[in-house]
Parts: structure tokens; C-alpha cells; sequence
């Protein structure tokens, strides 16, 4: 038995929808109704205090009507029945819906839970502050220049109900992250920090730290103390997983996202079949990725989860979409359709997208540079799917010469340049997928649960 | 639903095992409209309302010390009140921290935060100003609107707490944003520009479009800049991402002048001393982070914790007057308390805006995102475009990485005596960095 632990005015809304569906249908060529309920909890410890608080919590029913041309929504607080029937009406009633042919789509049904091995709503809020308590207690003490040591959980549970003429779906994701910052005061009273994160569409399974795990960011805190600011130019890169996401996501993840091809936003729409990158590079956008940040099993417009091969062997094959787009450019949908929450229209969004692994290992990778840098972590991104441009920001990274890593760190470090000039210079792709998890807003809002990821990159980048 | 919110208060009232509690009543409603090319691509309505409960319980810590620990639950109407407020108190049972307590009653000020058509009829005045954004984008030649998304919203909240506060606050919020495309044989070019006021009356849509159309077309003819070190002119609204920070971050000085930061060893800062870490080679820095700035985008006559709006010195001359503290941590850090930081305000600088402008020099108009570090304040940052002028000519480029320190940028920078009101900040409408470095093509 699947074991929603849908939220009780949802279950109880559930039976009606059909009916509610009934009176859309009158006058729309297409209606449907979406509920969701997204609340979650986070708790930070640190040094000289503790917090346990409520993840601001939104729940709200979106009813959309559809005729081609315009979607017209209206997104109620709540799941109050009558309030719901009455706005469908009024919804309905008061346009004027030109004629409009949806496109068909299969019978889609069912009940779906994220899988999880240690399931966070089972676990009790005390037990899970003495998790965060155990893991803080276990980093603070690791060298006097330690200024304070900050655990951050953050726990998500999503439950959406999708009903349109034919579907019936129902769905709980749950979702968790860990950070582990590490803050340290250099003599000069410069303070540095130096983070990691572990997240997942799981349970707390996937939020076990080794003392490696701890002690690489105590040390990467330190080593922040005397870190340089590299000096601009063309270098010779290797990404780890982490920048390899971040450069995906920034170039044919946004890049990508159709509705951006509708408001002419987007340059990979002119590229469709055509080479974008070296014959290494395969980029592909994946919601039913088992276990990943970004990972659901139906998108906010009812569409159900399955890869999207973005890049294929280096030629462009096709962008992600959300149904308005995917329906004005005549194109086949993808299950990309997101919403922030139910008070803001879905967009066509990202969900888990990767680089694919190749061949080569990252020793081999390494020796294979002679001069260069192994950029270490990210810390920002962002998009520009018109111009091309990249901007990813890297927290840190270290020299790379003669074939091996040196102690040397540069903080921060930028990637700029044109993206296609990016992609085409990779030369290896190591043999690796790892996964990040992260929050993802188009433009400067709409913020999502995403992932993105890949193996090891070998590339030629301009760093400043 | 004022009766649920009284409801929630006398439960509260009768819970003795909490030291403190305040209730917030929130209600939205507004209206979003969304233009692609080909015409509307959306139009929605949305409403909200919810409840937030936040308690304090009186604690102890592991050596029998006194303590204190919060909890917070969300209620839609309607739901068991009882239920929210025992799953507040059991998570304030769980932690132990420094003993602080609630803002008591104060007067609030008057602070005008709202745009009277928005509160009358949100949807009818946000077609309005999506029609005003076509029509403004119709007239420049060469230019198509290409995306626009209007959202209106009026914004209610009703604060009480356990020691006297019953407040009120009503606030309108419009935010703009659009496309402005433009192509030339096989080369297109795009400028993105966002705007939030709390009036459709502060929204100077027609000068904004006709700057972002120049720039379109200037974009056109932009190429890879060369490096440059040098001065870096930054003006208005890319002035404004600089100083208050975008909608995904906020400012460097609102980082390191927070209570929260210094508490908790994130910030170096100390009032009294210099927040410079060397020389100030430019102007004097003096900055207010004012809640009262009549239809401020941040402004509000009390915060989320009940504190009232005020205009807060936090530098003066360079020297840190004060951290900007909520309740708990101006009593952690025994100062007054200031509540949320709210706008940025700059006094006008002693320079006219001409002078400035003396050549040559790099003006950027638009970052692909500026995000400094928020405590190092170090930024490698990428330029969307900008200009090199020099020998009269302004030359367009886009590219190249903005390279620095963020103190060390204000160390060494001359503001405008011409100030400007720019939503969540307002000061200076022009300044020049003297010595900023962006990597370009060699």
C-alpha cells in the first residue's frame, strides 16, 4: 500500500475533482486542476545557538483553463471545496475561450512515493536535532581557529494531486539536505568558510557524514586563509562533478528550456541537429532519476517523469518543455512543467540535468595537464540563453602542475566565455556521475529543487 | 477571518507553559499577466491567507542555566488551532538558547506603502501597465517586446503579541519585468530589466524601455572588452543591484552590518571602528538602512518580529554606528534593537554627475548577476554589457569579469551629488570606482 500521507483536506478534495473537472469542461477545451501542499522544517546548529523552524509552508489549488492561445489560472489558499467549485465557475464563465483542439494524451494514473530508507517524517523532530547536535559536535573542535561550525538541515515534503480528462495522479517527493560550514578567523581577522552538502530525493540514508567528509571541509575552510586571486586568463580546466553540473545547467539546461525558444530568448533554438559541443559531451535532463534532488514522478502540468537527451554525441536533439510552449511550438512535451508553488505559473524547468560520463579516469585526466586548474567547487551560476555567455562562479581551486594538484588555491574563481567555445574544447570526460542538489530560479525568481551533475571535465576555460 | 485570529490569541493565552508569542494574520491577493510575442500567454488570479504562530518557551540549558527556545506553525484557516500550537511549544521545549524576548508596544509610524487603484482592482491595473509595457516597447524602432510579466499584489498583515501589540499594515507590490529583442543580420541581442515599486505612479516604464531599446541595439555591436583596470562607472539600476542586492541575495552591507553576523562570528565588523580594512582613498561612506522611506520596497511601519520601522545610522564616515539587530540579537549583543534592515539610503555625494562621467572610463550597465561572497565580499562577477567611453565615443562591449573586492571597491569610489529613488534603494544615482579590474580578451 503506498503510503501518501496526503495531507487530510487533500484526500478529502480528491473525490470531488472529477465533478470540479466536469464544470471546467463545459466551456474550456481544456481544464484541469492541480492541488499542492509543500511545508517542510529546518534546523540550524551552531556554535551559540540552535533553531528548529517551519520551512514557510504554501498549499493552494490552481485551476487552469487552456484553449491554445492563453492559459487562464486562478490559485486559491487552501483546498475548501466550495470555494473551489465556485471559482471554477467564475473562471470559466467569464471568457470568451477560442476554439481549440488538445492535443491527445494516455490514460495516466496512479499513487507515487519517493522511496526512502530512513523516512524523515518518521524520525522525530528531537531525534533529528541530535543528528545535526552529533555532526556539529563532531567538527567544531577540529583546530582553534574554528569560529563557529554550522549545521543546516532542510526537509521538504511536496504532495501534489493532478486531475485533468485523463489523468488521475497523485504524488508525495520527499526531499532532504545537509550542509556542514565550517567558519575560520586567520590571524588578520580575515574569516573564511569553506561548505559541503549532501541532499537527495530520499530519506536520511543519504545524510551520513564520514570524519573524511568533515575533515576535507575543515581543511578547505584553512587552506581558504591563504588562498590567491588567480590571475585572469585562458586556462587548461578540470571541473569536478559539482562545476561540471553548474556548467550544464547555466548552458543547455536554461538554454534549453522551450518556452525561452518561444520568446525568442534562446539561441539553441536556431541549432536544433547541429553541433554544439565536442563529440564528448551528452547532456540530458532526467526527473525520474531514482534518488536525486530534482527528482519527481508527474511535472505540475500532469505529464509523467522520463529522460530528455538534450545533447546527443555533441549535436543539439531537443529542448525541455512545459504544455503552453510544447503546444505553441508544435513540439513533443517533456516532463518539465514547474511551478514554484501553486501561487505562480508553471515554466518550463529543469528537473535533474547531467553531463554523461565518458572513458577516462581522473588520475589520467590530471597527468594530461601541465599547467592548469582543478576547479574544486561551485558556488554560483547564471544563465544567459540568448547571448551564450557563461557565468559560473567557483568558490575555490587549486593549481594543477606537471601532472599533479599543488597545494596552491585561488578563491574565487569566475568561468566566463561562449558557451559552445566551451563545450567544443572538452577533451576528456571522466568515468564518473555524481549529482548535486540545489535550488534553481529562472531568472531572479521561481525557485525549484533541481540537481545537476556529471562526471569530471576536461576543457579549456577563461578564469578570472 | 478576524475571529480565527482571536480564537488563536485566547488559546495562546491560556498555554502558561510559554514565555512569549506573537500571531501574524496574512493575506494576499493579486494579479499576474504574462506577454510572449504572439500575444497573452497568461493571465491569473491568485489569493492567499494564512496564520503564523511563533512561541517562546522558557528552557534550561544542560548546567541548569536559563534559557529560551522557539518554535513556529503555519495554519490555513480553519485549522486546529490547538494542534499548531502544540507542535510550536514541543519544538520551543526542544533547544536551549540565550534568554531574549519579544518587542514590547510602540508607536508605529505612518509609513505610505500603497498604491490606491492596485487595492481597488489589482487585475484591471495590472492589464494596464502590461498595455503600457507593449505600447512603450511598440514606439522604439528596430526593438520587439519579446516576454513581459506583470505582478500586482496587495498584501495585509495583522501582528499580536503576547506583550501588547496589535498592529495593522496594508502594502502594495508591483513587480516588472520584460524583453527587449532586437536582430541584425545573424546577430540577435537581448536586454532583460526588472523593476519593484509599491506604486504604478514610481514605475518610470517609458524611460526604462527607451534606455533598455538603446541598449538593445547598442548590444548589436557589442564585442568581447579588453582588460581594463581602471575607473568603473556604475549608475542607477545597476547601481542598485550593487548597493541593495538583487531579489536572490542581498547586500554585502546588509551581511556584515546584521546582528546575526557579527553573533555569529560571520562578520568582523565593530562599531566605533573603521568597516574599511585600509585606506579610503574616495568619498566618506555613510549609510541608513531606512524601513520608512515613503513606498520603499522594503519599507513597512513593523517588521515579521513587531518592531517599528525607523530610518537606522549604520555608518558614519566610515565608522560603524550600529549593527541592524532584530529583537533577539540586539539583546544578545546588548544594542538597541532596529528590526529588518529594510532600504538602502546613501546620502548625495559632492560631485555632479558630469564629473564623474571624466574620460575614459567603463560604464557597466547590466551584470549577469552580481553576487559578491556575502562575507568576504570578494567577486569575480560576468558583465552582460556594458560601455568603454572614451575620446567621446562610447564603444559597446559585452563579456569580461568585473574582478574585486567589494569594501575595497567603496574604499575608493566618488558619488554623485544628483540622488534618485530606485525602489529598494535610494542615494547617489551615479557613481565612480577609481581603480576596478575586469578581465578581458588579451
Amino acid at each position: 500500500m503506498t503510503d501518501m500521507k496526503l495531507p487530510l483536506a487533500m484526500a478529502e478534495l480528491r473525490p470531488a475533482l472529477g465533478e470540479i473537472l466536469g464544470q471546467g469542461l463545459e466551456r474550456a477545451p481544456y481544464f484541469s486542476v492541480l492541488l499542492s501542499s509543500r511545508h517542510g522544517l529546518t534546523i540550524r546548529v551552531d556554535n551559540r545557538e540552535e533553531r528548529v523552524t517551519e520551512r514557510a509552508p504554501s498549499a493552494g489549488t490552481v485551476l487552469s483553463a487552456f484553449d491554445g492561445g492563453t492559459n487562464f489560472e486562478r490559485a486559491l489558499g487552501g483546498f475548501n471545496l466550495g470555494e473551489i467549485q465556485s471559482a471554477a465557475r467564475d473562471l470559466v464563465s467569464g471568457i470568451s475561450f477560442q476554439k481549440y483542439t488538445p492535443q491527445p494524451e494516455s490514460e495516466r494514473r496512479g499513487d507515487f512515493v519517493t522511496l526512502v530508507q530512513v523516512d524523515p517524517l518518521k524520525l522525530s523532530i528531537q531525534e533529528k536535532l541530535d543528528r545535526c547536535r552529533e555532526l556539529h559536535h563532531r567538527a567544531k573542535g577540529r583546530d582553534p581557529r574554528i569560529v563557529n561550525v554550522q549545521v543546516i538541515y532542510n526537509e521538504l515534503n511536496e504532495h501534489s494531486v493532478f486531475a485533468d480528462s485523463s489523468a488521475d495522479l497523485a504524488q508525495r517527493v520527499q526531499r532532504v539536505n545537509m550542509f556542514l560550514v565550517v567558519v575560520v578567523a586567520g590571524e588578520g581577522g580575515d574569516v573564511r568558510y569553506d561548505y559541503r552538502a549532501k541532499s537527495g530525493s530520499a530519506g536520511w540514508e543519504v545524510l551520513a557524514w564520514s570524519d573524511e567528509d568533515i575533515q576535507h571541509t575543515v581543511d578547505g575552510a584553512l587552506a581558504l586563509l591563504s588562498a590567491e586571486r588567480i590571475e585572469p586568463g585562458e586556462y587548461r580546466v578540470i571541473t569536478t562533478p559539482g562545476v561540471s553540473g553548474t556548467i550544464c545547467h547555466e548552458s543547455f539546461g536554461h538554454g534549453v528550456e522551450t518556452d525561452m525558444f518561444l520568446k525568442e530568448r534562446a539561441r539553441a533554438a536556431h541549432f536544433i541537429d547541429k553541433t554544439v559541443g565536442s563529440p564528448l559531451v551528452n547532456i540530458a535532463d532526467d526527473p525520474s532519476q531514482p534518488g536525486s534532488y530534482g527528482s519527481y514522478f508527474f511535472d505540475d502540468e500532469g505529464h509523467m517523469a522520463a529522460p530528455t537527451q538534450i545533447v546527443e554525441d555533441g549535436v543539439f536533439r531537443r529542448g525541455i518543455t512545459d504544455r503552453y510552449s510544447a503546444a505553441a511550438l508544435e513540439i513533443p512535451r517533456s516532463a518539465n512543467g514547474r511551478r514554484q508553488d501553486y501561487s505562480r505559473k508553471a515554466y518550463a524547468r529543469m528537473s535533474n540535468t547531467f553531463f554523461g560520463p565518458g572513458t577516462s579516469t581522473l588520475e589520467d585526466m590530471i597527468a594530461q595537464v601541465d599547467h592548469g586548474i582543478f576547479l574544486d567547487k561551485w558556488s554560483s551560476g547564471m544563465e544567459d540563453p540568448q547571448g551564450w555567455g557563461i557565468q559560473v562562479t567557483c568558490h575555490y581551486g587549486h593549481e594543477i602542475k606537471g601532472g599533479r594538484i599543488t597545494d596552491r588555491l585561488f578563491a574565487p574563481i569566475g568561468i566566463s566565455g561562449y558557451v559552445p567555445d566551451v563545450l567544443q574544447s572538452i577533451t576528456a570526460v571522466s568515468n564518473v556521475l555524481e549529482m548535486d542538489g540545489g535550488t534553481c530560479g529562472k531568472g531572479h525568481k521561481e525557485a525549484v529543487p533541481v540537481a545537476s551533475g556529471g562526471p569530471h571535465l576536461l576543457l579549456t576555460a577563461r578564469l578570472g | 477571518m478576524q475571529h480565527f485570529v482571536n480564537q488563536i490569541v485566547e488559546a495562546l493565552k491560556e498555554r502558561s507553559d510559554l514565555s512569549g508569542w506573537t500571531v501574524r494574520h496574512i493575506q494576499t491577493r493579486g494579479a499576474q499577466v504574462y506577454a510572449v510575442p504572439q500575444g497573452i500567454e497568461s493571465q491569473r488570479a491568485v489569493d492567499n491567507e494564512r496564520y503564523i504562530i511563533d512561541v517562546l518557551r522558557s528552557t534550561s540549558t544542560t548546567d541548569g542555566s536559563p534559557a529560551v527556545g522557539s518554535g513556529d506553525a503555519s495554519l490555513l484557516p480553519g485549522d486546529d488551532i490547538g494542534r499548531a500550537i502544540d507542535q510550536a511549544t514541543l519544538v520551543a521545549g526542544l533547544v536551549a538558547n540565550p534568554v531574549y524576548g519579544l518587542p514590547g508596544l510602540a508607536a508605529f509610524p505612518e509609513v505610505p506603502l500603497c498604491d490606491e487603484s492596485l487595492q481597488k482592482d489589482a487585475s484591471t491595473v495590472m492589464w494596464e501597465v502590461m498595455e503600457r509595457v507593449r505600447t512603450a516597447a511598440a514606439k522604439q524602432p528596430d526593438v520587439r517586446l519579446t516576454a513581459a510579466e506583470c505582478f500586482g499584489e496587495v498584501r495585509n498583515m495583522h501582528l499580536v503579541n503576547s506583550r501588547g501589540i496589535d498592529a495593522w499594515q496594508e502594502s502594495t507590490q508591483i513587480d516588472i519585468e520584460f524583453v527587449l529583442h532586437s536582430r541584425k543580420g545573424d546577430r540577435e541581442s537581448e536586454t532583460f530589466d526588472e523593476l519593484s515599486r509599491r506604486r504604478v505612479v514610481d514605475l518610470d516604464l517609458e524611460a526604462v524601455i527607451e534606455d533598455g531599446a538603446r541598449y538593445t541595439l547598442d548590444s548589436l555591436e557589442a564585442e568581447a572588452p579588453a582588460s581594463w583596470q581602471g575607473p568603473v562607472v556604475l549608475r542607477k539600476s545597476a547601481l542598485t543591484k550593487f548597493l541593495a542586492g538583487g531579489s536572490l541575495n542581498g547586500s554585502v552591507i546588509q551581511n556584515l552590518a546584521s546582528a546575526s553576523s557579527k553573533y555569529a562570528s560571520l562578520s568582523q565588523w565593530e562599531v566605533g571602528k573603521s568597516v574599511f580594512r585600509g585606506e579610503v582613498k574616495g568619498d566618506p561612506l555613510t549609510i541608513w538602512a531606512n524601513r520608512v522611506m515613503p513606498f520603499g520596497a522594503a519599507s513597512d511601519r513593523f517588521d515579521a518580529e513587531g518592531l517599528p520601522a525607523q530610518r537606522v545610522e549604520l555608518i558614519r564616515e566610515n565608522v560603524l554606528v550600529t549593527f541592524a539587530a532584530s529583537q533577539r540579537y540586539a539583546e544578545y549583543l546588548k544594542i538597541p534593537p532596529t528590526g529588518a534592515f529594510g532600504n538602502i539610503e546613501l546620502p548625495p555625494g559632492s560631485t555632479p554627475a558630469s564629473t564623474l562621467l571624466a574620460e575614459p572610463y567603463i560604464e557597466i550597465v547590466q551584470f549577469s548577476w552580481f553576487n559578491p561572497d556575502p562575507i568576504t565580499g570578494d567577486f569575480a562577477t560576468e558583465i552582460r554589457f556594458g560601455y568603454l567611453v572614451e575620446n567621446g565615443i562610447r564603444k559597446p562591449f559585452k563579456g569580461g569579469q568585473l574582478l574585486g573586492n567589494y569594501m575595497d571597491a567603496l574604499a575608493d569610489v566618488h558619488w554623485s551629488e544628483e540622488t534618485g529613488f530606485f525602489g529598494s534603494y535610494f542615494g547617489p544615482h551615479t557613481a565612480r570606482f577609481n581603480e576596478l579590474k575586469i578581465a578581458g580578451q588579451e
